[in-house]
C-alpha cells in the first residue's frame, strides 16, 4: 500500500514538475513576442518608460492604422504575399519531380546531382552577393519579381528536394511500379498516384519555402530598389532611420508580418510534422 | 528537355514528351532537369566568379587584376580577427547546435508527455513554434529592446536581485557573443522541435511496452529508447542547422555589428565588412572560399551520414 | 515542368512588352538614390522632384530612397557592377572609393559644357584633379542640451570647455534615476560615432588628427581627447551600453530625459520636436580644451551629390545637380532639412526654420567648417579602426596613447 502511494506521490511530483517546465518553456518561447506585441501597441515614448512596463498606459493603434493607410507599406506585403507564394508553388513542383527522379531511379549522374543538389546549400549567400548581382542586373531583371521568385528557387529547393525526397522514399515503390505495369507512363504514375499521397511531404515542403521566401533579407534587399519591389523584411528594416526607430511601427509590422505565416503553420500543421520527419529521416 | 521545350506546349510536344518518360534511361534527367539547370544559370557563374576574386589581387577594383594564386588567403590568415572570426563562427555554431538539440529535446519530449490535457498540448505546439516565424530583422531589433541596459531583462533580474547592475549584454565583449549565442538559440530551436515531435510519434509503442517489462525507468527509456530512435533525425538536422548556421548574417550584424572590439566578428561579418566597409573584394571573396569550404566539409558528413540511414 | 516553362513565357512575353512601351517614349528617366527623403518631411523632396520634372520637359525623375545604411550599401554593390543610378547622393566619406573605383563621374567636363558656376558651390570635394562632390546641405552638430535636467542639477551657464562639461556631466548623472550626462554611441555596424562623437571633440579645439594629409593620431590633441573620453567613461557619467549603441539609440536617449548632454546633428531638430514635443533643449558649441580661444572647428556631415560615371544621362543628370545646388531651389531645401547650404548665395528662410537654428548660425559663423574624415579613402573602415582600438581603451585593455598609436598604425596602411 505504502508503495504504491509513493508511486502515485512521486507521479504527481513528475506532473507538477512536467507543468513547471512547460510554463517555463512557454515564457522563454513567448516573452520576446509578447513584449512585442505590447510594443507595438505603445507610443514611442512610452516604449523607453523606466522601468520598462509590460503593459502600455495608453493603447494606442496608431502604429497599425499608420500601416494601414499607406499604400506603399501594404504594397510590401503584396509583394511579399506574391514572391513567397510563385516561389512556394513552382519549388513544390520543381522539387517534387527532382525528388521522383532520386527516390525512383538509378541513374549514372545520380550521385553528381544529388552532390550538386546538397552541395548548393552549402554556399553561403552572403558570399555570391557581389557577382550574383551582377549577373542578375546582366539578364536584365533586376528590381523586378523574377529576380526574387529566381533567387528564392535556388535558396529553397536543396532542402525542399531532401524533403521530399525523404518522404517519396517512404512511399513504397510497389504503387507507382503497378501504374507502369498497367501501362501508365512515370508521369501518370507521378500525378495519379504519387501525389495524392504526398500531401505531408508537399505540405512540409511548401511551408518550409513559404518561410524562407517569406523571411529573406538580404537579397530582397539587393536586388531590388524602387518601393514598388520592396518586401515586408525590408520595409521593416526602412523603418530603421538613420537617426530613429519607428519602434511601435516596426513591431506592428512584424507582428502583421508573422501573422500569416501562423495562419499558413496552424492549416498545414498536422501534416507538416509527418512530412519534415520523413524528410528528414530518409533524405 | 531542350527538344521538348523547342516544340509548342501542344499536343506533339506533350505526346514526345510522354514517349521520352517511357524510357527508364533518359526519365530520371528529364525530371532533375529543371532543378540542375536552375542550379546552373544561377549558382555557377557566382560562385566560378568568387573563386576567381579570390586568386586575383584587387578584383573589381582594378582595371586588369593580377593573378596572385593563394596570397589572399596567406593575407587573411595572417589576419588575427579572421583567425578569431572562425573560432568565434565555430563556438557560435557549436554552441547554438547543442542547445537547439537541448531546448528542441526537452520541449518535444515535454510536447509528446501522456500527462498533459490534449488541447493544452496543441495549444503550446503553437505557441512553441513562434519564434521560428520571425525573419532576422525582427528577432534582432527585439532583443535589442529587450537586452538594452536600461531593458526588461535586466530590470527584472536587478529586481530579482540576480545581478545588481545594469548588464551590457550585446556591448560588453565578455557578455556579447554569449547573448548572440542565446539569441540565435532562441530563434532557432522550433524546427528541432516540430521534427523530434514528429519523429517521437513515430516510435513504435512497443518498443517502450518491451522496455518497462525490462524494468526500464522513464530515463533509461529516454536513453535506450528514444534516443537512439531519434538519433538520425538529431544528426540530421544538427548538420544542416550547423551549416546554416555557419553563415548566419543579418542577425550577429544587426545586433552587435561584429563588436564590441571583436568579440563578435564571425567569418560572415569579415566576409561583409572587407567587401563593404574596406572594398577589397579579393579579401572578401577568399573569406568567403574559406567558409564555403569548412561548410563543404560539413557536407561531407552530412552525406555519409545520409548513406549509413539508408 | 510546364509551370516553369509558361512563366518564362510570360517573362520573355513582359519584356518585349515593357520594350515596345519603352520605345514610345522620348523621355530621359533620371534615378536619383539618396537617404534624403525619408529624413525630410513626406513628399517634400518629391516636391522639389516634381518642380524640376516642370521645368525640363522629356527629364523624368525617380527617387530611389531608403535609409543611410541601406543606401551606402545599394550604392558599393550597385558601383561594383556598373549599375549605379545616375544621380547619386553621396556621403564625403565615400567619395574617395567611389571616384578610385571608377564608379562616379569627374565633374568637371560638365561643369565646362554647362556653364555652371562653380564658384557658388560651398566646398567641392576633390579626389586628384577631378571634383567628385557637391555638397547640397551641410550638417552641424552643436552639442544638445536637455535643459530642465540642467536646471534640475543645478548647472545654469552652458558648458564652453572640457572642464565644465565634465562638471555638468557629473551634476547630471544620477544612476539611481537612470540619468546620465553624456551618451557616447560607439557600435561597430556604422562606426560614425567616432567622427561625430569623438573627434568632434579635436576639431572643436581647433585640433587635427591629420598633418600634411597623412594619419597624425598620435598627437597630443587626438590622445588627450581620448583621455578625456575615457575619464568620463570611467566615472560612470556616460550612458551604459556604448559598445553596441547607434546613432539612433544616442537620440532616443537624449528625447527620452535619460542622458543630459549629447554631441548631435543639427538635422535631429524635427525629429526631437517630434518625438518628444515637451522636451526643453537647447544648443552649444562642442567644448573646446580650457583656455582655447581660437576658432572652433565645427564637425559637419554633408549631403553631397555627384554623377554616376556609367549613366547614359550624364547632361540630364548635371541638370539635376545644378538645380539642387542653385541659390533658390538649395535655399529652399535647406530650410526643410535645418542645414546650411551648398550655395553660397542661397539664403536659408530661417522664419522657417526652428528657432535654435539662428543659434546654430552664430554658432556656424564663430567657427569653420571641420570633419577630416571626408575625402579619405575607405574613411568608414578607418573610423571602424579607431573605434576598435577606442573600444579597447574604455574596456581598459590598453591607454589612450596605445589605441592612439595602434590606430595610426592601420591608418598608415590604410593611406
Amino acid at each position: 500500500m505504502a508503495t504504491v502511494s509513493r508511486f502515485e506521490r512521486r507521479s504527481r511530483l513528475v506532473t507538477l514538475l512536467l507543468y513547471c517546465g512547460l510554463a517555463a518553456g512557454l515564457v522563454f518561447a513567448c516573452f520576446p513576442i509578447v513584449w512585442m506585441f505590447f510594443t507595438s501597441l505603445k507610443s514611442n515614448t512610452e516604449i523607453f518608460a523606466l522601468p520598462p512596463r509590460i503593459l502600455p498606459k495608453v493603447f494606442t493603434f496608431e502604429a497599425y492604422a499608420s500601416i494601414f493607410s499607406d499604400t506603399a507599406k501594404l504594397r510590401f506585403f503584396l509583394n511579399s504575399y506574391l514572391v513567397a507564394g510563385v516561389v512556394t508553388l513552382l519549388t513544390v513542383v520543381v522539387a517534387l519531380l527532382a525528388a521522383y527522379a532520386f527516390s525512383r531511379y538509378e541513374f549514372r549522374l545520380k550521385k553528381p546531382f544529388n552532390l550538386l543538389v546538397i552541395s548548393t546549400q552549402t554556399v553561403p549567400p552572403i558570399t555570391l552577393l557581389i557577382p550574383y548581382f551582377g549577373m542578375v542586373v546582366a539578364f536584365g531583371i533586376f528590381d523586378t519579381y523574377y529576380a526574387l521568385i529566381l533567387t528564392y528557387m535556388v535558396f529553397t529547393l536543396p532542402y525542399a528536394i531532401l524533403l521530399m525526397t525523404g518522404y517519396l522514399n517512404t512511399l513504397p515503390k510497389d504503387l507507382d511500379e503497378a501504374v507502369l505495369v498497367d501501362g501508365g507512363t512515370s508521369w501518370t504514375a507521378l500525378w495519379r498516384v504519387i501525389v495524392p499521397l504526398s500531401v505531408p511531404g508537399i505540405v512540409a515542403t511548401a511551408v518550409y519555402t513559404f518561410l524562407l521566401a517569406w523571411n529573406e533579407f538580404l537579397f530582397a534587399l539587393t536586388l531590388t530598389k524602387s518601393m514598388d519591389m520592396r518586401t515586408v523584411p525590408i520595409g521593416i528594416s526602412l523603418l530603421m532611420g538613420q537617426h530613429a526607430f519607428e519602434w511601435n511601427e516596426m513591431m506592428a509590422m512584424s507582428v502583421l508580418g508573422s501573422l500569416p505565416l501562423l495562419i499558413l503553420y496552424l492549416i498545414a500543421q498536422r501534416y507538416f510534422l509527418v512530412g519534415m520527419t520523413a524528410g528528414s529521416m530518409k533524405g | 528537355m531542350a527538344f521538348a521545350t523547342a516544340q509548342s506546349p501542344g499536343a506533339i510536344g506533350r505526346g514526345m514528351a510522354y514517349a521520352l518518360l517511357h524510357r527508364r534511361k533518359l526519365a530520371p534527367y528529364l525530371y532533375v532537369a529543371p532543378s540542375v539547370s536552375l542550379f546552373f544559370l544561377l549558382m555557377l557563374y557566382p560562385m566560378v566568379a568568387v573563386f576567381r576574386y579570390s586568386l586575383l589581387d584587387g578584383a573589381i577594383l582594378k582595371p586588369s587584376p593580377k593573378f596572385v594564386w593563394f596570397d589572399n588567403f596567406l593575407q587573411i590568415f595572417s589576419d588575427p580577427v579572421f583567425v578569431q572570426a572562425i573560432g568565434h563562427t565555430l563556438y557560435f555554431s557549436i554552441m547554438s547546435v547543442i542547445f537547439h538539440i537541448i531546448v528542441g529535446l526537452s520541449f518535444a519530449l515535454m510536447l509528446n508527455s501522456d500527462r498533459i490535457a490534449r488541447p493544452l498540448q496543441s495549444i503550446l505546439r503553437v505557441l512553441y513554434i513562434l519564434p521560428w516565424l520571425f525573419t532576422a530583422v525582427i528577432i534582432a531589433i527585439i532583443w535589442r529592446l529587450i537586452l538594452d541596459p536600461n531593458g526588461v531583462i535586466n530590470a527584472i533580474l536587478m529586481a530579482l536581485h540576480i545581478v545588481d547592475f545594469k548588464v551590457e549584454w550585446f556591448s560588453s565583449s565578455r557578455t556579447a557573443i554569449h547573448a548572440l549565442t542565446f539569441v540565435n538559440i532562441w530563434a532557432g530551436y522550433p524546427l528541432y522541435m516540430v521534427t523530434l515531435l514528429a519523429g517521437l510519434q513515430g516510435i513504435p509503442r512497443d518498443l517502450y511496452e518491451a522496455a518497462s517489462i525490462d524494468g526500464a525507468g522513464p530515463v533509461r527509456q529516454l536513453l535506450h529508447v528514444t534516443l537512439p530512435q531519434l538519433k538520425p533525425i538529431i544528426v540530421s538536422i544538427a548538420l544542416l542547422d550547423f551549416i546554416w548556421t555557419m553563415q548566419v548574417f543579418p542577425l550577429v550584424w544587426m545586433t552587435t555589428g561584429g563588436g564590441p572590439i571583436h568579440a563578435t566578428e564571425m567569418m560572415s561579418i569579415y566576409t561583409y565588412k572587407a567587401a563593404f566597409s574596406r572594398f577589397q573584394f579579393s579579401i572578401a571573396s577568399a573569406s568567403a572560399v574559406v567558409l564555403f569550404i569548412i561548410s563543404m566539409s560539413m557536407t561531407y558528413f552530412y552525406i555519409k551520414h545520409q548513406k549509413a540511414v539508408r | 515542368m510546364r509551370l516553369l516553362k509558361s512563366t518564362l513565357l510570360a517573362k520573355s512575353a513582359a519584356l518585349a512588352l515593357a520594350l515596345t512601351i519603352g520605345g514610345a517614349h522620348a523621355e530621359t528617366n533620371l534615378e536619383f538614390i539618396q537617404w534624403w527623403e525619408p529624413e525630410l518631411p513626406a513628399g517634400a523632396l518629391r516636391g522639389i522632384m516634381d518642380d524640376f520634372e516642370a521645368q525640363n520637359p522629356g527629364i523624368k525623375v525617380t527617387l530611389i530612397s531608403g535609409p543611410y545604411a541601406n543606401t551606402r550599401d545599394q550604392i558599393v554593390v550597385g558601383a561594383a557592377s556598373g549599375t549605379l543610378s545616375d544621380v547619386v547622393g553621396l556621403d564625403g566619406a565615400w567619395v574617395n572609393d567611389l571616384a578610385k573605383q571608377g564608379a562616379i563621374a569627374d565633374l568637371n567636363p560638365l561643369i565646362s559644357a554647362s556653364g555652371f558656376d562653380v564658384n557658388e558651390v560651398a566646398a567641392v570635394i576633390k579626389v586628384g584633379d577631378g571634383s567628385y562632390m557637391f555638397p547640397v546641405a551641410s550638417f552641424v552638430y552643436p552639442v544638445f542640451m536637455n535643459l530642465d535636467l540642467l536646471k534640475e542639477a543645478g548647472v545654469d551657464t552652458m558648458p564652453s570647455n572640457r572642464t565644465e562639461f565634465v562638471d555638468a556631466a557629473r551634476k547630471l548623472t544620477s544612476a539611481d534615476k537612470n540619468q546620465y550626462g553624456w551618451v557616447l554611441p560607439l557600435s561597430l555596424e556604422s562606426p560614425n560615432g567616432i567622427q561625430n562623437d569623438v573627434m568632434s571633440w579635436v576639431w572643436a579645439s581647433g585640433d587635427s588628427m591629420l598633418k600634411d594629409g597623412k594619419p597624425d593620431v598620435t598627437n597630443e590633441a587626438v590622445v588627450g581627447t581620448l583621455e578625456f573620453i575615457k575619464s568620463m567613461y570611467d566615472e560612470g557619467l556616460i550612458s551604459p551600453g556604448t559598445f553596441a549603441k547607434k546613432e539612433q539609440d544616442k537620440v532616443e536617449e537624449f528625447v527620452n530625459g535619460r542622458v543630459g548632454m549629447m554631441v548631435d546633428s543639427l538635422a535631429h531638430i524635427n525629429l526631437i520636436r517630434e518625438r518628444n514635443p515637451d522636451l526643453n533643449f537647447g544648443i552649444t558649441a562642442v567644448p573646446a580644451v580650457d583656455g582655447y580661444t581660437g576658432k572652433r572647428g565645427l564637425p559637419y556631415a554633408s549631403w553631397g551629390i555627384g554623377v554616376s560615371a556609367n549613366s547614359e544621362h550624364k547632361e540630364e543628370a548635371f541638370k539635376l545637380v545644378s538645380y539642387l545646388m542653385s541659390k533658390d531651389v538649395n535655399a529652399k531645401l535647406v530650410s526643410i532639412a535645418n542645414a546650411f547650404p551648398g550655395n553660397v548665395n542661397a539664403k536659408p528662410d530661417f522664419v522657417t526654420s526652428d528657432a535654435l537654428f539662428g543659434k546654430a548660425f552664430e554658432i556656424f559663423q564663430e567657427g569653420y567648417l571641420a570633419n577630416e574624415f571626408v575625402g579619405l579613402p575607405v574613411a568608414e573602415e578607418l573610423m571602424r579602426q579607431m573605434d576598435v582600438e577606442v573600444q579597447g581603451m574604455l574596456e581598459g585593455n590598453q591607454s589612450a596613447a596605445e589605441a592612439a598609436a595602434k590606430t595610426q598604425a592601420q591608418w598608415e596602411t590604410a593611406f
